[in-house]
């Protein structure tokens, strides 16, 4: 009676250790991780990849969870915080995810685990770094860039042969499309965060690009700088061009003008090509980097990374989590994002057949220069970018002046951003 | 009585309670201390870091939360002086009027409560592209009658965003007083209104000095509603003017600026959770006792049938 007891005790312990954790009793036969991300839009692209992974990696599982893009860092800080959470994470780039970075919810990456960290420039890698220890957390694997966007057919009927170079030919293509009967500039005024990135396309040629950027992070430079405040006053200078009412013209809508060909222009990100083919699949967009403020001055790509592969730090399954990771940094996986999802790869050798792809990709990799208030300044808050949204809102109407913008800005990054501490 | 049944009873009432004050303690007690302590510790993201005292609401009263609170609470002044005026005003005239309607009292009954039932999030949608400004029938219609210059970016011009939004918040919720003093005016006791009217007061002098005097309590009702709801106002705004309050923080409300500062917003990144503590107290402090002082005050003034 006893032993048929201790025996069923010990029957009874052996399976709820199978049940509780079939993870660790048959690891070697088989290991599942988990991957979250917020692209629930891929969801399709990224579970063909995990197949393929696993295809490579017996023995090895994928379970790949997306979440809404707007609840997602919510839901990751909360179950980090709570010690649980995936073994693998896309994360925020820069100040999106630094603070749990900093809080040691990540494992830090060396260039041993992951070789194709050192393949990646520095503006690339700071986006999935620790704000704090500058420790590498991630492998930022896309990267955007902003640049001019145009319709050729309609630059053609307006008479534009050439494509401006300067601010000024800018304003003559502007006028000649409008004497055409066209709409010069698709942009519009109701979203704030489409201004910004607006503002970071044709910006930094007035303000001096990535010397600029340098100079403001070290401390050196402020926001009230000359050259910043002329970049203020361009935003401004563009809304004669926008559509009638464009105050109160939304993000979709502005795109809409666009991709429907009533409008000639739209400056922003090489990512609304997609959403405008999928508007009109049969437009042809153009694109150019945003022209030179003076014949004198330089032209620059705002550019930033998109977003990386991170590992959770308390993963049990830390081997395994490292090989999707560097899977997710091969010249294949690359070939996919760009071939499938249109987005521009940070692995090398990786060949863009898309022509708006590939002109964007070569004019980032010649004058690209960080995006000012993403890879610098949205770590802490108040953030520049939660001045400067509803700031361009106010600007374009003349609610403000590009001085007190430069200045509220300068206040609101000097009141957390040590360099720039009791600065003015 | 004996003293031992009312000990009794006592203990069913107490008993009884205890469901109820478990929600209450559980659901607003409990966050609010927790949200009260919340603001006095810096914070990294979601993590709570160090005491600091009274440092988050130091940093609230100044640049640049400052400029956005007195804009925010301006703006649900505004709200409640306007929703309070015209909304209540029309929300009664209603009620008189399917009061003294003859026929068809359950027809303008749905008219006039069926916005109330709709969703928000439809709502919302449904406004912003009537407004549209070069699609929407509303500029379309002012353009088409003779005044093109009438035909305004209404949502996204920060002098008639505000005054646009709560027009759609009337639109949606004028159904809500109107059943309250439907209610209202169903209870006072028709014996007033016929002994009124055999003295010879006329129509008006019956609603000013007999019906709107009974009608106290409801308005009570209304008022500190209104209240709540215009200094907690929230939903509308945020399906319409995002998390920022857009144009350039025009429909910005107190409680947008707390889900901002608390859960950061998803286009400007960074948190702080001290800092949307602090507003959470200095919000749940102005409401409780704007609540109790106005009812309280409102009370008084009511009149026994």
């Amino acid at each position: 009676m006893k032993i048929s007891k201790t025996r069923g005790l010990v029957a009874a312990l052996f399976a709820a250790v199978t049940v509780v954790a079939p993870g660790a009793s048959i690891a070697s036969a088989n290991t599942e991780i988990t991957f979250w991300s917020w692209r629930t839009e891929d969801k399709a692209f990224y579970e063909n990849q995990m197949r393929l992974f696993e295809a490579k990696n017996p023995g090895i599982t994928v379970k790949f969870t997306p979440y809404l893009n707007t609840e997602y860092n919510a839901i990751v800080a909360t179950a980090l915080t709570a010690g649980k959470g995936p073994d693998v994470i896309q994360m925020r780039p820069y100040g999106g995810m630094a603070n749990l970075s900093d809080a040691g919810n990540f494992m830090p990456l060396t260039t041993a685990d992951v070789p194709a960290l050192k393949k990646l420039p520095v503006g690339i890698l700071a986006g999935a770094q620790g704000y704090k220890d500058k420790k590498q957390y991630g492998l930022p694997y896309a990267v955007s860039a902003l640049g001019v966007m145009y319709n050729p057919d309609i630059l053609e009927k307006a008479g534009v042969r050439a494509l401006p170079q300067t601010w000024a030919q800018l304003q003559i293509a502007f006028e000649k499309v409008k004497k055409a009967g066209f709409l010069p500039l698709g942009n519009a005024g109701g979203n704030g965060p489409a201004l910004e990135q607006l503002h970071a396309t044709i910006g930094p040629t007035f303000y001096g690009g990535t010397a600029f950027f340098n100079d403001v992070v070290a401390g050196k430079k402020t926001f009230t700088d000359k050259g910043y405040v002329a970049s203020l006053k361009a935003v401004a200078d563009l809304a004669k061009w926008m559509p009638a009412n464009y105050q109160g013209i939304d993000y979709n809508t502005a795109r809409g003008l666009f991709a429907n060909e009533k409008a000639a222009f739209y400056i922003g990100g090489n990512y609304e090509i997609g959403y405008f083919r999928s508007l009109n699949p049969s437009i042809t967009v153009g694109w150019f980097p945003a022209p030179k403020a003076t014949a004198g001055a330089k032209r620059y790509v705002g550019t930033w990374a998109d977003g990386a592969y991170a590992i959770n730090s308390k993963t049990t399954q830390k081997v395994a989590a490292l090989k999707l990771i560097n899977f997710l940094g091969t010249k294949e996986f690359g070939q996919a994002l760009v071939d499938e999802i249109a987005f521009i790869p940070t692995a090398p050798y990786v060949k863009i057949n898309d022509p708006a792809v590939k002109e964007i990709n070569r004019w980032r990799t010649t004058l690209g220069t960080p995006f000012l208030n993403v890879v610098g300044f949205r770590f802490e808050s108040p953030t520049s970018s939660s001045i400067l949204q509803p700031g361009f809102q106010k600007l374009i109407v003349g609610g403000t002046t590009p001085e007190q913008l430069a200045k509220d800005v300068q206040t609101a990054v000097a009141s957390w951003y040590a360099p720039q501490k009791g600065k003015s | 009585m004996s003293s031992a049944l009312r000990k009794e009873q006592n203990r069913t009432i107490g008993a009884l309670l205890i469901p109820a004050l478990a929600v209450i303690i559980v659901f607003t007690t409990v966050p609010a201390l927790t949200t009260l302590s919340y603001a006095l510790f810096s914070w990294e993201g979601f993590q709570r870091s160090t005491f600091v005292g009274f440092e988050n609401f130091q940093k609230l009263f100044a640049y640049p939360y400052l400029d956005q609170l007195i804009a925010a609470l301006r703006h649900n002044t505004t709200a409640f002086v306007v929703i309070m005026t015209f909304q209540t005003s029309l929300g009664l005239l209603f009620a008189y009027a399917m009061f003294r309607v003859r026929r068809g009292l359950r027809f303008y009954r749905v008219v006039v409560f069926l916005p109330v039932i709709f969703s928000l999030v439809v709502v919302g949608y449904l406004w912003q592209s009537l407004f549209d400004p070069y699609y929407g029938p509303v500029n379309q219609i002012i353009a088409g009658i003779g005044f093109p210059e009438l035909a305004k970016p209404w949502l996204g011009d920060t002098s008639t965003a505000l005054p646009t939004l709560m027009l759609i918040n009337l639109w949606r919720w004028v159904g809500f007083p109107a059943i309250v003093f439907l209610a209202g005016l169903n209870a006072v006791n028709s014996e007033y209104i016929e002994a009124a009217r055999i003295d010879g007061a006329s129509e008006g002098q019956i609603f000013r000095r007999i019906i709107f005097p009974l009608l106290a309590p409801s308005l009570t009702i209304i008022t500190v509603l209104t209240f709540i709801g215009a200094y907690e106002w929230f939903d509308l705004p945020f399906v319409i003017g995002g998390s920022n309050g857009s144009p350039a923080g025009a429909t910005d409300t107190l409680a947008l600026m707390f889900y901002r500062l608390s859960f950061g917003s998803i286009d400007s990144g960074a948190n702080n959770v001290g800092v949307g503590s602090a507003l959470g107290v200095l919000i749940f402090t102005l409401v409780g006792l704007g609540a109790a002082f106005g009812s309280a005050l409102l009370r008084k003034r009511e009149v026994e049938q």
